[in-house]
């Protein structure tokens, strides 16, 4: 028979008693983290204006399907502004901002000034769900949130640098359609046969390629992954400027080299004229972001391609590897926020596999994670995208194709602009404006 | 009336120094506010401005942190790209401004003669001025374009190549020009309109019965009478040229190269992409003190003129 010992119950239900006001406890902690139906938190997120409305409109009432009690507000800024406003606003004594996306290069800058929170401490541990897979992202597009060591961001739009194929205009010039096995030479070899008369005028109304010739920042990342896939390295060891040397000179005369290839005027489209002349036809390959491929192959409201027509892979081969180049924009959380726990909810559900599967279904935004890329997507045309995206994940891992990661590197970008800007539009040799380009950046990151 | 002599008579009067400290205080007291207001809005940010082209921006703080003395200005007079978007600049204003003079004043005689559908002309005029210069840039980005653009349509038609206008560093440099003259030509128009409206008409009346003609009045008379309505339009335009950078952001991005980067958008470009605020700000106080020194002159110009008539 049991001998009853009240003392021993006595202290076991003390502690049962203590357990449980200790977890009520920090169950309403928690809930006032998240929010309760009589009191919601509200965050407010600044992004690029180009899909801010969209996550407005369409990701938040998603992601209040989970937590109603968020209430999200995205404040959407163009993206040649949203680095200083969102800097200006960090730093600041009570930031606007619960919730910073920030594109690839702009972490070590905002992270620096200590704007950002680092999602790997053990108090935003605390708030991370048990399931969420850091080990299960792709390591090129988390090492887009990493700065010194630490995780202030995490991958919430995805993006590579890609080549992509109008397979019709490679058949008519009685060409193969290029395979993820294409080399440098092998694509300048077919380049003439593709700029082509096809109304018989005289005059060509074809071309090989459309990509980014203009004065910008985002035009030296095609001059850079020719670069890197040859073996060139922007920075060297020591963190010093070596994209001067034979690889970068060669790979800018590639690059002004496609400009023969091109368009008239190209020496002055972007983004926007080459997705342009791509999805009218004009051009048989255009270097762009993967992200376009919808709009481009896909959404007959964008574009005069059929889905059959148009194939996504990595650019070419060079003597390293194939060529891809990383655009991340990562959430990250506001150092100063106030609601912490509810600014990493949100962009935690983002970038967890339920939240990416859903991003990429809906939104056509391409996932980060190898389990997100490894499974069979809900839209069949996203199977060949995928597999390409994550050739190019792999690319862009090997061959560091990504922008300098400094807390200058948008100086350092901006400068790169001008003088590559300069070497394509013939006003100054590919040697001397890579060496004006060296001297500049190695006094910016200095 | 005796009550009221005796208490005015017995009313000290008052001092020359109290009268003078009370109307400076009732003056001041008028233009306080709005000197106040200025200071706040106008004088502060310049000072601010000048404040921080010799220091050093913290972006932490996001504030002046440290006096360096001219080093930034050290910096930004030894950067080539400063030197060239001040060519640059130059190279844009004195086409661009007598373009627009001469085109608003020559506009503004020819619908000045009296014509139906005057007044419906004068009304359009205004419409490029309330576009914004972005949305301007990029509606001429799309007239311009090489491949789709109306106006190497138009070329083609006439059996020329077509021209690579904002590839070509002469072009683009053309197509800056005429996007700002499209914009801005109106307001000459507009004060030039005004200005020969309010010409005395009894000169004209007098010169006619000499037998003065067309030529002869608009040479002789009306020029003359418009100088100083000129040179002040000018000094204006002038002001509102040096400033332009919105136009080349949108249509040229100051390219190609860098044939189109005008001063102010490399100084946006400097501070808001690569957050070098204190070298923009270096840049900025040195093309103010510029604009000062030749709007003095011009406007010493202009007063030259005026006494000349």
């Amino acid at each position: 028979m049991m001998k009853f010992d009240a003392a021993a119950v006595s202290r076991r239900a003390l502690i049962v008693a203590a357990a449980a006001v200790a977890l009520s406890g920090a169950s309403a902690y928690a809930q006032d983290g998240l929010g309760t139906p009589d009191k919601p938190v509200e965050v407010r997120m600044i992004a690029n204006e180009a899909f801010a409305n969209q996550w407005q409109t369409l990701m938040v009432p998603e992601f209040n399907k989970k937590y109603p009690n968020i209430k999200v507000t995205i404040d959407g800024v163009p993206y040649v502004e949203l680095l200083a406003k969102s800097m200006l606003d960090a730093t600041g004594p009570s930031p606007t901002y619960d919730i910073i996306i920030a594109d690839d290069p702009w972490v070590p800058q905002l992270a620096t000034v200590g704007a950002l929170l680092d999602l790997k401490s053990p108090e935003v541990a605390g708030w991370t769900e048990a399931g969420y897979d850091w080990d299960d992202f792709n390591a090129a597009p988390l090492a887009a949130g990493e700065w010194d060591g630490k995780q202030y961001g995490v991958p919430l739009r995805s993006n590579m640098l890609m080549m992509f194929v109008n397979k019709s205009l490679y058949e008519q010039a009685g060409l193969p359609a290029p395979t993820s096995a294409l080399t440098w030479d092998q694509y300048l070899e077919q380049a003439p046969k593709l700029v082509r008369d096809t109304n018989g005028d005289g005059k060509a109304d074809v071309w090989a390629i459309d990509t980014y010739f203009v004065r910008e920042p985002l035009t030296p990342t095609i001059w850079q992954t020719i670069m890197n896939s040859n073996g060139g390295q922007l920075l060297d060891d020591k963190g010093q400027p070596a994209f001067n040397g034979e690889a970068g000179v060669k790979a800018l005369e590639i690059h002004k080299k496609l400009l023969e290839y091109a368009p008239t005027g190209a020496v002055s489209h972007g983004f926007s004229e080459s997705l342009q002349a791509f999805r009218q036809g004009l051009v048989a390959t255009m270097f762009n972001w993967g992200s376009v491929y919808k709009g481009s192959a896909i959404d007959a409201k964008t574009t005069t391609l059929k889905p059959e027509q148009v194939s996504v892979q990595v650019l070419p081969v060079g003597s390293t590897g194939p060529g891809a180049h990383r655009g991340i924009w990562n959430g990250a959380v506001s150092a100063k926020s106030e609601h912490k726990q509810a600014a990493w909810t949100v962009i935690q559900w983002l970038s967890s596999k339920e939240g990416e599967a859903w991003h990429s279904a809906n939104l056509g935004v391409f996932p980060a994670r190898k389990s997100t890329l490894a499974s069979t997507p809900s839209e069949a045309w996203l199977k060949p995208v995928f597999a390409a995206l994550q050739e190019a994940y792999d690319a862009s891992e090997k061959g560091k194709m990504w922008r300098i990661r400094s807390p200058k590197s948008d100086a350092a970008q901006q400068v790169l602009a001008d003088e590559i800007s300069r070497a394509l539009a013939g006003q100054v040799a590919p040697a001397e404006a890579l060496n004006i380009a060296a001297e500049k950046v190695g006094k910016v990151l200095n | 009336m005796t009550t009221t002599a005796a208490m005015a008579g017995e009313r000290k009067p008052r001092s020359r120094t109290a009268t003078r400290l009370a109307d400076a205080v009732s003056r001041w007291a008028f233009m306080a506010p709005a000197a106040i207001i200025l200071a706040a809005m106008l004088a502060y940010p310049i000072f601010y401005t000048i404040e921080i082209s010799f220091s050093r921006f913290d972006l932490m703080t996001f504030s002046a942190v440290e006096w360096v003395g001219w080093q930034n200005y050290a910096h930004v007079l030894d950067d080539y790209r400063f030197w060239s978007s001040m060519k640059v600049t130059l190279v844009y204003l004195v086409f661009a401004l007598p373009l627009q003079i001469v085109l608003g004043f020559g506009i503004a005689f020819l619908i000045n003669a009296e014509w139906r559908g005057r007044g419906l002309v004068r009304a359009l005029f205004i419409i490029p001025m309330v576009v914004a210069p972005v949305v301007a840039g990029g509606i001429w980005r799309m007239i311009l374009d090489p491949l789709w653009g109306i106006v190497n349509w138009l070329i083609g038609l006439a059996g020329f190549a077509p021209l690579d206008w904002f590839g070509d560093p002469t072009l683009a440099m053309a197509a800056i020009v005429i996007i700002d003259t499209w914009r801005w030509t109106p307001f000459v128009v507009l004060i030039a309109t005004a200005a020969l409206l309010a010409l005395p008409r009894d000169i004209f009346e007098a010169a006619e019965i000499d037998g003065a003609n067309w030529w002869s009045m608009l040479w002789s008379i009306t020029l003359p009478l418009l100088v100083p309505i000129i040179a002040a339009t000018f000094v204006v335009r002038w002001l509102g040229a040096v400033k332009m950078f919105d136009i080349a952001l949108a249509a040229t991005y100051g390219g190609p190269g860098g044939a189109t980067n005008v001063i102010n958008l490399f100084i946006y470009e400097e501070a808001f992409r690569s957050l070098h605020f204190a070298e923009s700000a270096a840049m900025a106080v040195v093309v103010l003190v510029l604009t000062m020194v030749l709007t003095g002159i011009f406007l010493y110009g202009t007063r030259k003129l005026e006494e000349r008539n």
